[in-house]
């Protein structure tokens, strides 16, 4: 685990050293700036030093959990604090969406496979993947938001969860659309086990197999799903919260990346690998709590 | 994305592939021939390969040539393609016959898909062989490039390095894109090499006296590859709409490369008042992803006997 | 169990549907008369450092200065009682009595003194630094060797006389202090920001109409209100103003159509014609003092030669581009002026800046055509620009018969770098935002070197000079047409056209009063609320 954030972190940075173009040139907007006003500002942000230099007394800050100061003078972890707080409510919303929604639609299609539910969910959730997620996002703001005013359209001035139904929703309906006919698959293939045979066999209603037997099994591929999707959704939030004006970490994270903000790129993509890691983490563990033949030596 | 089709292939296609590959495969195409959502995917991708590979055979124009600004977002004179005089589809924002336009723009998209999969594909390809053969301090190495590679959010990696570079035209985004989309291919890969390795048809050809090489050529691979091929295969789709979320988000393509993700992340903030500039290239860009979906879907569902 | 599951959705839905029927409407509660503003996420607060136009709108309210711009563009006193010279060089600042900060502090010359010394003195790279550059002694506090330390720390020419009285010696004549000296960056600081800047920085302590109510919430918005002890010539009607921050103006412009801000300054190009339809009376277009320019690199050989450059400026079709890229609102121009700028002629440039195709083409062959490919460079801070530079290159290649056309479309970060580095590789987009309306402030960088096209401005910058020494406004604005006149001769760079800033506002409130020649358009203080 330490090496992938260590290694992750130097790769951004890196990336982001390389990139083109002077930051501090960007805080003088269309005006020349004095040389004697550059040379202060650019000191002040360490560019004046070597690269390793700079890695390290990033990553020397970070132990004392200082994650530096962004071009216009705003620490970064105060930054954080409050993007963090709107995407986490944004993935959270969604994610409840997708595992709510997408299992339900799952199983019913699953257990009802060939009908016109199975069909339906297939060809639906076929076309959410299809369809780019900002021409989705910016339809529904259209419809749901400006026209039929169902929803508020931006911003987070309306509070959790109503500011955060719509985005969340566009958010999580790429993965849902995938656990849905993840659970549909796993379902079917289950239901075809001997196990199940033999219960039917022995008499039990096929609700109850469902419930107590198939579906416990056919979650086990849609936990790991949902694990590694909260890193996913953590990411796909740089478009999501751009159409909803959502000041999370995707918005700043955008925004720094146009100016070369250094230190919040490379502070919130250690944070986002940490989270992707321990997501990692809680999966292998339900893991053993949902399929008792994995256990950890 | 491709971290979320990762593990939906490996769950439905993940088991151990039995018996000789010929059969497999014929017995797959057995199954596809009778299939009507087959045909219909692949008569869209015939279709729009050949927009992409021959557009003169569609329109007589070039990209962006003769437009007139005046003409600025005019949309079809009529519903009816054949009565708007010879531009079905209206002009563009920049006066440019909008069907010239669309359809020098499927070259782009269509060929960032194939590339970036290829790139994917054939590094998946090695590196998930290598380190599922041999396994030991290979296979933790690169087990750890993966997983620091994978840590690292796709459509983040890629808005970075396209920062870097901003010059890039069609190729260079391929490959940019190649280069970080390989994690999730070659994790498939390694796990399908592990549970074919041990094997007893492998076992006895080893005992005959098989080396590496031939082993891994001749038993391995061709067991091996088909649910990472089936993934490959959704995977063009995927990317083809990760290439218009790039453009969208402004490190995409640019002028003079036409291309549908282009015109559309355009026409989104037009959409209210000239509806027509996104519909058409959405609809065909839709077309081309959902068959890239539904083949991948249907070769999958054809490749596994469990799923009949 | 699926249909408990979709039964509670449903019930979800219909909760959230119920909730954001019943929100909506104004920002706060119904006894509040105070109103929202849309800005984007501010780079500073702080006046001396603040020099992006989100910073400059917040700064406008928060605080005053010696001179202010009345409707018409003339500069006007705002706290100084006269800003007098009989040479042009050195000035006399005349400070009204009883003025206080926020915090009661009185505002005193003082108090200028030091935000000045502030703000010019290099190592702090304050962004206004260069606002500062006329006054005499500004060159011992910037050194123009990078490594060498500032031989001192206070301004030589600023002298303060006894707490009313300022006394301001440049370091040569300059006519339009006056302007300059009522731009925001100007204004005062209380004695308080001075001991601590960062936390000034965070919540300012100005001697405007407004003052903060609480501190800047970043990405979300800056709350004010009314200040009561003002005593100043433009005190607030509305008993508060939020600043609401956006992450972009498509957003924002969202809002505004949901209702749920009150004024929003920019509405994005693109959705012009439907804000007509939507806001009807409440949209509002309000000249603008900023200008697009194509500039060319005088640097590369192939574009050394002026008559090409004129070819392919008449081979630009202006209007037809505005009309479709702004929806006719901006105005083609072909002056290097703005039109709200005194001493603006319409079309100064002639035949240079004139759409004909034909003539083009044949001073282009005459000029020897164009080899190999066509740079156009341009940077990625608004969609709009690769809309137009994509419309410009059509008509190169239309009228002109330039074969590869490519684009260069680069990181705003690195846009102004390649520009001053002389690293532009064709024909570039370059713009000027006005800062005073003075056609001094359009014509001096166009002059001055380094010149980022590379253009020898020797001839034009005597007649700005001469200009800046005029006493007589009259006189003044002869030479520096003369000095317009020089440059559109050589055509460094082709004027384009000229903005329009479009503006909205919700129906909850009334006295909106815009005009281009204060930074928000509106008059904050003059705005009441239903």
């Amino acid at each position: 685990m330490v090496p992938v954030v260590l290694g992750t972190t130097f790769l951004i940075y890196v990336l982001v050293f390389a990139l083109p173009g002077d930051p501090i040139r960007v805080l003088g907007g269309d005006k020349p700036m004095p040389p004697s006003v550059y040379q202060a500002l650019r000191h002040h942000y360490h560019l004046d030093e070597p690269l390793i230099e700079q890695y390290c007394r990033y990553l020397l800050g970070l132990f004392r959990g200082d994650f530096g100061e962004t071009l216009n003078g705003q620490s970064v972890s105060s930054l954080m604090a409050s993007s963090w707080t709107v995407t986490v409510q944004l993935a959270l919303t969604a994610w409840i969406f997708e595992l709510v929604v997408g299992i339900t639609l799952g199983v019913w299609a699953g257990l009802r496979k060939g009908g016109i539910v199975d069909s339906l969910v297939l060809s639906g959730t076929t076309f959410v993947i299809a369809v780019p997620a900002f021409v989705l996002g910016y339809s529904a703001q259209l419809v749901f938001g400006l026209k039929l005013g169902w929803f508020p359209t931006v911003g987070t001035d309306d509070g959790f969860p109503y500011s955060y139904l719509l985005p969340g929703m566009i958010l999580g309906s790429l993965s849902l659309a995938y656990i849905a006919r993840l659970t549909r698959t796993s379902l079917i293939e289950n239901m075809r086990a001997d196990y199940v045979r033999t219960a039917l066999a022995k008499g039990l209603p096929r609700r109850r197999i469902v419930v107590r037997h198939t579906l416990r099994n056919s979650l086990i591929p849609v936990v790991t799903f949902l694990g590694i999707d909260l890193g996913n959704l953590l990411a796909g939030a740089i478009v999501i919260e751009g159409i909803f004006n959502l000041p999370g970490i995707g918005q700043q994270i955008f925004l720094a990346i146009q100016v070369k903000d250094g230190p919040t790129v490379v502070g919130i993509t250690t944070f986002l690998v940490l989270i992707y890691l321990a997501a990692n983490l809680v999966v292998d563990i339900l893991y053993g709590a949902l399929d008792p033949r994995i256990r950890y030596e | 994305m491709s971290e979320m089709t990762d593990t939906l292939a490996v769950a439905q296609t993940g088991s151990e592939v039995v018996g000789a590959s010929a059969s497999l495969w014929s017995d797959a195409w057995r199954e596809l021939r009778r299939r009507v959502i087959f045909w219909v995917s692949v008569a869209i991708l015939l279709a729009m390969g050949l927009i992409a590979a021959f557009p003169a055979l569609f329109t007589d124009r070039g990209s962006n040539d003769r437009c007139d600004v005046k003409l600025s977002k005019h949309g079809p004179s009529s519903w009816n393609p054949f009565a708007t005089g010879g531009h079905p589809f209206g002009y563009d924002t920049h006066g440019c016959d909008y069907w010239a336009q669309i359809v020098h723009g499927a070259r782009a998209p269509m060929i960032v898909g194939f590339v970036v999969t290829g790139i994917a594909l054939t590094l998946a390809t090695v590196l998930g062989s290598l380190s599922g053969y041999f396994g030991r301090w290979l296979d933790a190495l690169i087990s750890r490039i993966t997983d620091i590679v994978f840590g690292l959010p796709l459509v983040l990696g890629a808005l970075v390095i396209l920062t870097a570079f901003p010059d890039h035209g069609v190729w260079t985004m391929s490959l940019v894109l190649g280069v970080l989309w390989w994690p999730t291919m070659t994790r498939l890969m390694r796990g399908q090499v592990l549970a074919v390795r041990d094997a007893d048809y492998v076992q006895a050809a080893r005992m005959l006296g098989a080396g590496d090489v031939r082993i891994m050529a001749r038993h391995i691979l061709p067991n091996a590859i088909a649910p990472v091929f089936v993934y490959a295969m959704l995977n063009v789709g995927v990317v083809i709409g990760y290439e218009a979320t790039l453009d969208y988000l402004g490190v995409g393509l640019r002028y003079p490369t036409v291309s549908w993700g282009l015109q559309l992340s355009q026409a989104q903030e037009l959409f209210t008042d000239y509806p027509y500039l996104l519909i058409y290239p959405a609809v065909l860009l839709t077309a081309t992803v959902l068959s890239f979906l539904l083949l991948g879907d249907a070769v999958r569902d054809a490749l596994d006997p469990k799923l009949r | 169990m699926s249909v408990k599951k979709s039964r509670w959705l449903v019930s979800l839905t219909a909760v959230a549907l119920a909730a954001s029927a019943c929100g909506g409407g104004g920002s706060g509660g119904t006894k509040d008369k105070s109103f929202s503003f849309a800005i984007t996420e501010p780079e500073h607060l702080t006046p001396g450092n603040t020099n992006d136009g989100q910073g400059l709108n917040v700064d406008e309210a928060l605080f005053d200065r010696l001179m202010a711009l009345d409707p018409t563009g003339k500069p006007v006193p705002q706290e100084a009682e006269s800003l007098t010279s009989t040479d042009q060089k050195v000035w006399t600042a005349k400070i009204k009595p009883g003025l206080t900060f926020h915090n009661g502090e009185p505002v005193t010359a003082q108090s200028y003194a030091d935000a000045w010394n502030q703000a010019a003195y290099g190592p702090n790279g304050w962004g206004n630094n260069a606002y500062f550059a006329t006054i005499d002694g500004y060159d011992d506090l910037n050194p123009s060797d990078e490594k060498a330390k500032p031989k001192a720390d206070k301004l030589r020419g600023l002298k303060v006389v006894d707490d009313h009285t300022l006394q301001i010696t440049l370091s040569k004549p300059f006519s339009q202090l006056p302007l300059v000296l009522s731009f925001a960056g100007t204004a005062p600081l209380p004695k308080a920001a001075l001991s601590d800047l960062k936390g000034f920085e965070q919540k300012p302590i100005g001697n405007g109409p407004f003052m903060l109510d609480g501190a800047w919430e970043h990405n979300r918005q800056i709350k004010l209100k009314k200040f009561p002890g003002y005593k100043g010539p433009r005190p607030a009607h509305a008993d508060g103003l939020t600043f609401k921050i956006y992450a972009s103006r498509d957003a924002a412009y969202t809002d505004l159509q949901a209702g749920k801000v009150d004024f929003d300054s920019q509405i994005p190009a693109a959705k012009v014609p439907q804000a007509k339809r939507v806001l009807a009376k409440r949209f509002l277009s309000v000249p603008s003092g900023t200008m697009d320019f194509l500039e060319f690199p005088l640097y590369d050989k192939a574009f050394a030669n002026p008559d090409l450059r004129k070819a392919i400026s008449m081979a630009i079709d202006r209007q037809s581009i505005v009309d479709s890229v702004y929806n006719g609102a901006f105005k083609p121009v072909g002056s290097l002026l703005a039109p709200i700028v005194p001493g603006y002629r319409e079309n100064a440039c002639g035949e240079g800046c004139t759409y004909n195709p034909q003539a083009a083409k044949q001073l282009f062959d005459k000029a020897g055509g164009f080899n190999g490919t066509l740079h156009l460079m341009f940077s990625n801070a608004d969609s709009t620009y690769e809309q137009w530079m994509t419309d410009i290159a059509n008509q190169l290649k239309q009228n002109l018969g330039i074969k590869d056309i490519v684009f260069d479309k680069v990181q705003v970060s690195d846009y102004l770098t390649k520009l001053s580095d002389h690293k532009a590789t064709g024909p570039y987009r370059s713009n000027w935002i006005m800062d005073y309306p003075s056609a001094e402030d359009y014509l001096t960088p166009r002059c001055t070197p380094p010149i980022r096209s590379g253009y020898d401005g020797a001839a034009c910058l005597d007649l700005i000079k001469k200009g800046n020494a005029a006493g007589d406004p009259q006189q003044a604005q002869q030479y520096y047409q003369q000095a317009e006149d020089t440059v559109l001769k050589d055509m460094p760079l082709t004027p384009l056209w000229n903005w329009r800033d479009q503006a909205g506002y919700s129906n909850r409130v009334s006295n909106i009063d815009v005009d281009p020649y204060t930074m928000p358009l509106l008059r904050l203080d003059k705005v009441t609320v239903k």
